[in-house]
């Protein structure tokens, strides 16, 4: 969009003429990608490289105020009529003008296997700022040890095609874990990167062909100067906590993990505890519907009718699984709005109150 | 007074299983159908805004201004019936669009949309029909019912009708503040804060239609503002139309306080059926109402994706024939015609009359044992 037209849809004027709506309402009659503020794009490609994994380049709007190596955004895409929104690493350097990203299979994931699957140019997404500090300096250490495992691979990449293009890998080693080389995203690029730059030493180990799970042995064979070096570490949350423990007892140097901003809260421990994030307090689950503990706990979440009807006591749940009284139906929530009067916990639960 | 006496309780409780069974069928059916739906809604009442508000910037040629009004006339209604309403009813957060959720919509009229869901969504649809605690049954204007007591005031009141569907949005917009309740439990500064959310919005909404596209129309100005009031009129009239078929036509059901304490479910649900009524139509007429014609079906499961009440209609009418009670439906005429009776024969006082509802039902079992 044109500077002069941005500011002007962003001017007061023109959104006491669109109020109560917003201008992106009367946007979207031409393209749903356009908003004065919101940054949202399309998928141009998308490329399987591996069985289970796409790899997507997507045209952010104007709004994308671009990223740092290793930053990683939440990706929303409609699915049935519903939005849903997951993180993923920004792989691609901060100066490219399209936003890569490398969605993995995730079990039976709603989000991963509609984007692995179907996900196809011209898909709409909203995105978010990029988040995260990762790695918080442009420019490397005089030694660095990449570790990856799995999808973890994609902020390394990040990491890695920034420090190539500002000609910095002088001394950096990347081990990543992968179940095969066929499994293994961006095997390829990595390999040509390790081809064209003396200071890039590459370590594979394939899991379903031999290789060992991580462990003192292949650190200390194939990171002998471990101690110098400092670390970026991104896998499945078992791997990392695994690598972290070996490392630090190798290496007073900083250890950066990879940890999404939108990840899983700490949720309260026991039997169906009830936790209210924004206040600090935590209730027993056991009685009564979340409305009733909230009350009992001091707080004074909004109500109305109490019995499902009017919506009024709709609260953000961050994580947790609950029962609704009105049918005795069971599940599990995430980052979900859900009326408080016919809900009890059927598990544990952390409510934004 | 209001319920079917020849229904045990066993009958009402598997009544409700029958009526849960149909909201649990379809709200775990939600999907891209419904998407679409509303999209498609979304973008009719987007476009013909642009196009109607465009339309009168050439208004000084009546065919533009016709058309405009027409069309300005058309976004509005759907904006207020068919989005507003229903997406402040919680019927489209399941889709996580933020453009949608009830928690932070505004809708376009001089209500404010937090005062809006107290009055209509918590007091209304909880209290629906009780007199003397839903405060729709008349909007303390008007006597609605045999059990409000008579005052000389509503010997005008077809009068003040007429002037409250003209007005009608300033109605709703002034409904919230509970003004019966001021010096009782309700202090002047409740009331100045509220006064203050209306007076905000109805700034925004006055500035819009009639200060700042009339000026965006230059010479055209006198058009742009007489059509953007002749479609706020029309909207006016058409909200108060079908608003008033939902609860106020000859065989609805009003209910006292001490038989809708510590309902069941069940009964719960026979008295939102029964003091509803419902308008018959084609699908474009029951989508400018907001789907307001299915007011029995809307008062069943108030947070339902609106269009899905044409779904189940037939299946609650099925259960009503089956349970021997009233499903009050008729033509928009015939349906009005009985609120514009009961407006004049409640502006005098007024004796019960006899029940004429077992000569005038369909029904074979009489739904009542005495007269109400």
């Amino acid at each position: 969009m044109k500077p002069v037209i941005k500011k002007m849809l962003g001017s007061s004027f023109i959104g006491a003429l669109a109020s109560p709506l917003s201008v992106d309402d009367y946007l979207g009659l031409i393209d749903r990608r356009l908003s004065v503020r919101e940054p949202r794009g399309r998928v141009v490609s998308a490329v399987r490289q591996t069985a289970d994994s796409v790899t997507l380049k997507i045209e952010p709007n104007d709004n994308w105020q671009g990223h740092h190596a290793g930053q990683h955004l939440l990706l929303g895409v409609d699915l049935a009529g519903v939005r849903h929104s997951r993180c993923y690493s920004v792989a691609s350097a901060a100066n490219e003008p399209l936003i890569e990203i490398t969605v993995k299979r995730n079990g039976n994931g709603r989000v991963s296997n509609f984007l692995v699957d179907q996900a196809a140019r011209g898909q709409l997404v909203y995105l978010s700022h990029a988040e995260g500090d990762f790695c918080p300096d442009t420019r490397p250490p005089a030694k660095a040890l990449l570790l990856s495992a799995g999808s973890g691979i994609t902020p390394v990449m990040g990491v890695l095609r920034h420090w190539a293009a500002g000609g910095d890998l002088t001394d950096v080693v990347f081990v990543h874990y992968a179940r095969s080389r066929a499994d293994m995203i961006y095997a390829q690029e990595i390999e040509d990167l390790a081809a064209r730059h003396e200071g890039l030493r590459i370590v594979c180990v394939f899991t379903a062909e031999g290789g060992a799970r991580i462990d003192d042995a292949t650190l200390d064979a194939n990171v002998p100067d471990l101690a110098e070096r400092e670390v970026w570490l991104c896998g499945p949350s078992g791997f990392m906590d695994a690598a972290e423990s070996l490392i630090a007892a190798r290496t007073r140097e900083p250890i950066h993990r990879e940890q999404f901003a939108a990840s899983r809260r700490e949720a309260a421990h026991g039997e169906g505890a009830v936790q209210f994030l924004k206040s600090g307090l935590a209730a027993s689950g056991d009685d009564g519907s979340l409305l009733e503990i909230a009350e009992n706990a001091g707080l004074k979440p909004a109500y109305g009718c109490r019995m499902g009807i009017c919506h009024a006591c709709k609260c953000r749940v961050a994580e947790g699984t609950v029962r609704d009284l009105r049918n005795n139906r069971v599940r599990e929530v995430r980052d979900t709005d859900i009326q408080l009067c016919i809900h009890a916990a059927a598990g544990d639960v952390a409510i934004e109150l | 007074m209001g319920r079917p006496t020849h229904l045990t309780d066993a009958d009402v409780a598997e009544f409700g299983r029958e009526l849960d069974t149909i909201r649990d069928e379809v709200m775990s059916d939600l999907g891209e159908r419904d998407a679409r739906y509303i999209h498609s809604v979304l973008r009719t009442q987007r476009s013909s805004e642009v196009a109607g508000r465009a339309l009168l910037m050439a208004g000084i040629l009546p065919p533009a201004w016709l058309a405009g009004t027409a069309l300005l006339s058309l976004s509005k209604i759907l904006e207020n019936m068919e989005i507003g309403h229903n997406v402040m009813h919680g019927q489209w957060d399941w889709m996580n669009d933020p453009a949608l959720d009830s928690g932070t919509y505004e809708w376009d009229n001089t209500c404010p949309s937090s005062q809006w869901k107290h009055s209509h969504n918590y007091v209304h649809h909880t209290f629906t029909n009780i007199v003397d605690l839903d405060r729709d049954l008349g909007y303390t204007l008007l006597r609605m019912s045999e059990d409000q007591p008579w005052e000389p005031r509503f010997i005008v009141q077809p009068g003040i009708a007429m002037v409250l569907a003209a007005w009608f949005q300033w109605g709703v917009a002034l409904h919230d503040l509970e003004w019966e309740r001021i010096g009782k439990d309700k202090t002047w500064s409740e009331v100045g804060s509220q006064a203050s959310l209306i007076w905000a919005k109805v700034r925004k909404q006055l500035l819009k239609d009639y200060i700042l596209f009339p000026a965006l129309a230059g010479p055209m100005a006198p058009f742009v503002l007489t059509g953007n009031y002749s479609a706020n009129l029309t909207r006016n009239i058409w909200t108060f139309l079908i608003i008033f078929c939902g609860h106020f036509t000859d065989e609805v059901e009003m209910f006292d306080e001490a038989e809708a304490t510590n309902e069941t479910r069940g009964q719960w649900y026979l008295r939102q059926l029964l003091g509803s009524s419902n308008l018959t139509g084609s699908v474009p007429f029951h989508i400018l109402s907001g789907h307001l014609s299915y007011q029995i079906e809307h008062h069943l499961f108030p947070d339902m994706p609106s269009h899905r009440y044409r779904d189940i209609a037939p299946r609650v009418q099925a259960i009503c024939e089956r349970y021997g009670i009233n499903y009050n439906t008729g033509p928009l005429t015939r349906q009005f015609g009985g609120v514009v009776k009961r407006i004049l024969r409640m502006s005098l006082p007024h004796r019960r009359k006899h029940n004429t509802l077992t000569e005038q039902s369909t029904v074979h079992t009489p739904v009542y044992a005495e007269a109400a």
